[in-house]
């Protein structure tokens, strides 16, 4: 029977293929794609809520991880090192298309999937203002939780990416989730009334 | 442990043993800890966001172009090359110390291009066959064209999904894609494997045509054994026994 998928290059870590992609096997960023386009896609979306403007942006963070190749350093995270690519991006996008700082309620709710299977339980209202909680969130605080969060990053690679220590990281989050909390109880209370 | 360090331990990764010791203590800490760690955990449940297909397709294209700009920039290179190789040749040969040792370095390079290309190929193929949706997979299927009739990594993944894959039309195409590996002993003892343990009667079909086309008389023996299998389906029973007769 054939061995399969035993080639290193689908189980090669981020850092080794993206070693490669440095070394000049360009098309090796393939793998880095097929692996964290969605999670981009994700930070970008949950950054700016505009989907053609996250899909763009992607585009953009993998045409520069191509250009900028050779200033990866093997030793770095690799993560890290493409929320930076992708952080510059966001900014780099941001000064010709103005990003909001609160992003647009409709057009967010507008440009989300169709209808999941959370809205149609009992808990789909309050998913709802988690939701418009999340989109009401500072810029920055929302970012530290969609890294920490959604991305699942460590807190040492979150660190290296907005360039601070380790323990104003976890000082970010926890204020994050905080204002997050107070938020969402406005809202609720907005709600109730 | 004082409260305001506790705080920064209560999100993420593990706080360790004086957190542990500080939440034993302080009841403000642990009803904090249980609220905001309600709220960390039904962040979860937020929906998530899907890229639309046209991500990848521009992806590959961007990709596809930019080794264009590189495979384009590799003859400049080597004029170069051929300059300053000429250069050196005539000084060398102006110095009486024999002629040039110029060389074509472009042979190699173009040689690397070319495996990077197929490489690329195999990648996509493979990355396509893994992912979750039935019709990303069969992209990697037909993505699978592309390689080079001898990768045995692709091989390797088509085999995987005529046997595994839970879509039947994945399965099937993946059958198809096998011809393009006929040349391969392993491509035909994986069919011979692979039809005994398949229940979709399309795909059994599809298979007992492959193992036609091959003219593999080593089939015969699951063959017969499809032959008269009476559980099996009958038209799949008259395939294998007509393919019996077709390879005597």
């Amino acid at each position: 029977m054939l061995r399969v998928f035993s080639n290193v290059n689908v189980n090669m870590t981020d850092n080794a293929v993206m070693a490669e992609v440095s070394a000049g096997r360009v098309a090796r960023l393939a793998v880095l794609f097929e692996r964290y386009h969605r999670a981009l896609f994700r930070y970008f979306i949950s950054m700016n809520g505009h989907r053609e403007q996250a899909e763009d942006l992607v585009q953009e963070v993998f045409f520069r991880m191509l250009r900028y190749r050779s200033s990866y350093d093997p030793a770095q995270s690799f993560t890290a090192w493409m929320y930076q690519i992708a952080r510059n991006a966001g900014v780099d996008q941001g000064r010709r298309v103005r990003m909001a700082e609160v992003v647009d309620i409709d057009s967010f709710a507008l440009a989300s999937s169709a209808p999941g299977p959370e809205e149609s339980v009992s808990r789909s209202q309050d998913l709802a203002l988690l939701r418009r909680a999340m989109n009401q969130l500072p810029q920055d605080k929302r970012e530290v939780l969609v890294l920490s969060r959604f991305q699942g990053m460590k807190h040492e690679d979150i660190a290296e990416v907005l360039g601070c220590e380790v323990g104003t990281v976890k000082v970010r989050v926890y204020r994050a989730i905080r204002a997050l909390e107070q938020i969402y109880f406005t809202l609720e209370k907005e709600k109730a009334s | 442990m004082t409260c305001e360090q506790a705080r920064t331990q209560m999100l993420g990764e593990s706080g360790g043993e004086d957190f542990a010791a500080h939440l034993a203590s302080c009841e403000s800490c642990r009803n904090e800890v249980s609220r905001i760690g309600t709220l960390w955990q039904s962040l979860d449940l937020l929906p998530l966001e899907e890229p639309s297909g046209t991500v990848r397709e521009r992806f590959y294209e961007m990709l596809g172009a930019y080794r264009q700009g590189l495979a384009s920039a590799e003859p400049r290179k080597a004029f170069v090359w051929w300059q300053a190789a000429a250069a050196a040749a005539l000084l060398v040969l102006g110095l009486g110390l024999g002629y040039g040792v110029r060389g074509d370095k472009s042979r190699p390079e173009m040689a690397q291009l070319r495996e990077e290309v197929a490489s690329m190929r195999q990648l996509v193929a493979l990355s396509l066959m893994q992912q979750q949706s039935a019709s990303e997979r069969l992209r990697g299927v037909t993505w699978a064209y592309r390689a080079e009739p001898s990768d045995r990594e692709v091989l390797g993944a088509l085999v995987t999904a005529v046997n595994h894959d839970t879509n039947v039309n994945v399965r099937l195409a993946a059958v198809d894609a096998l011809r393009r590996f006929a040349a391969s002993p392993e491509t035909r003892r994986a069919v011979i494997e692979a039809l005994p343990s398949q229940t979709t009667p399309l795909v059994q079909v599809a298979l007992i045509d492959l193992l036609v086309d091959f003219k593999e008389r080593s089939a015969a023996g699951v063959l017969k054994t499809l032959a008269a299998n009476q559980g099996a389906n009958d038209g799949v029973r008259q395939q294998a026994q007509w393919a019996l007769e077709k390879l005597q």
